[in-house]
């Protein structure tokens, strides 16, 4: 993986991911909805410190494929 | 909105290091764009077969160490675990996974590797 | 009316002070009977697991947690209509009755610890000493050597989780001693020695901290990471199992069925 030059906020960030991603209130069935119509996956820690600016533009644009960040 | 947790560690980059090879191997939900969808259900069934084959070899080094098992059986043992090592290693291959990707947790069994 | 689930708490009263949530929209409470859900409304379909959506999220469960004993809700929880809101508390209200009374007055703490792995595993291997390797003939066949590998890997790996298992029970003496419940989980990674979340009362977080200070100077090749107070996401527990979706285009191969911790002591994962 590419060094990115990882700050100290970022392990805030992996902290915070730890819990909200899979803990807490869990509930499934019909009534919980994923607003997107492609399902989400959790890309890793790579894409999630692109700026909101370069999230805005990746919508509507094709996912990169998961493993890609993984090199 | 300002957050109160804090998160104090003298070696935050260490620590990201760490927790980023903690990716699930299982998704929560499975990314459904075509592009993807083969590489997330390859990992998926390379997870469950490396299961099967770690289960395997543990078992064996438990009936070796028990002193269970002739020497021919060892011998058996043996061939059957590396051809398995090699075809998983092969498979891995193809697909562009890595062991840290095919790590699942087990719960109460711990991590599989 | 999409709406954005941040956690449970327990009161059915409005939010007294105003509280920004996704889109900068209002967080507000839908009360049913004693507890309520704390949602905001939703308009933009949510694409990505973005940094701004995991911090906003967090940030409101956080105020929740100044003022009321909340139960988080996952990352991305989003129903249809209040109705659909009102009926998810209604399935699942014994479950957040129990949850809100079990967690009242505690918060969450979260202690990780990094090894030096290879260090330890070296001197296992030195202990193990090398009079295994020389015993080998040298007409042994490729596969019995395998095995015979295999097997010193085994022996090493159970020795270092031995080891593991003996500095975590020493820090966990000091650490157990002032949380209501624990969650421990050993060699996560080879590195990641420890990683523990502990439900501490708020009259015990000061006594926690000195504890935690205390192990942390205890050995100075050991690295920590201490964080906290968070919303008990680790404690929550539903017994109420998930409804498997139907009719949805969206396909969900493993609907997980979560084992929590109950909220007496946990063992260690």
């Amino acid at each position: 993986m590419d060094n990115i030059g990882l700050k100290s906020g970022d392990v805030t960030l992996v902290e915070i991911l730890d819990r909200v991603l899979d803990k807490g209130v869990i509930i499934a069935g019909d009534i919980v909805i994923s607003v997107a119509d492609v399902d989400l996956i959790y890309l890793g820690l790579k894409v999630l410190l692109s700026s909101v600016e370069t999230m805005e533009h990746l919508r509507g644009a094709p996912f990169p494929s998961p493993m890609q960040e993984a090199t | 909105m300002t957050m109160n947790s804090i998160v104090e560690t003298d070696f935050p980059e260490t620590f990201v290091e760490e927790m980023e090879k903690l990716q699930e191997a299982l998704p929560q939900r499975i990314d459904a764009n075509p592009n993807n969808v083969e590489k997330g259900l390859a990992k998926l069934v390379l997870t469950l077969v490396e299961l099967v084959r770690k289960l395997l070899e543990k078992q064996a080094m438990r009936r070796i160490e028990a002193g269970s098992l002739s020497d021919e059986q060892i011998e058996r043992v043996g061939e059957t675990l590396m051809k398995l090592e090699t075809k998983m290693h092969e498979l891995k291959e193809v697909f562009g996974l890595k062991d840290e990707e095919l790590n699942i947790n087990l719960g109460p069994l711990g991590d599989l590797m | 009316m999409k709406l954005y689930l941040y956690g449970i708490i327990d009161s059915s009263s409005m939010i007294p002070e105003p509280i920004c949530g996704l889109e900068a929209s209002s967080v507000y409470n839908i009360p049913y009977c004693d507890i309520g859900a704390v949602v905001s409304e939703i308009n933009q379909p949510v694409q990505a697991v973005s940094k701004r959506l995991v911090l906003e999220h967090e940030a409101v469960t956080e105020k929740l947690m100044e003022k009321f004993t909340v139960l988080p809700f996952r990352l991305l929880t989003i129903l249809d209509g209040r109705e659909n809101v009102l009926s998810m508390m209604g399935d699942y209200y014994g479950d957040f009755r129990g949850n809100l009374d079990g967690l009242r007055g505690k918060v969450e703490f979260g202690i990780k610890v990094i090894w030096p792995a290879d260090k330890v595993k070296s001197r296992i291997i030195d202990a193990c000493g090398t009079k295994n390797r020389n015993a080998h003939l040298l007409d042994d066949s490729v596969e019995r050597r395998f095995v015979r590998e295999k097997f010193e890997e085994h022996k090493i790996d159970r020795a270092l989780r031995e080891k593991a298992d003996g500095y975590i029970h020493a820090m966990d003496v000091f650490l157990g001693k002032f949380a209501a419940a624990k969650r421990l989980e050993t060699l996560r990674t080879e590195n990641l020695l420890l990683s523990a979340v502990y439900l501490v009362t708020k009259d015990n977080q000061d006594n926690f901290r000195e504890a935690f200070e205390h192990i942390r100077t205890a050995r100075k090749d050991f690295k920590y990471l201490f964080s906290g107070p968070w919303p008990p996401y680790h404690f929550v527990t539903l017994r109420r199992k998930s409804q498997p979706r139907r009719n949805s285009g969206q396909t969900a191969i493993f609907d997980k069925v979560i084992l929590q911790p109950t909220l007496v002591e946990a063992d260690r994962t």
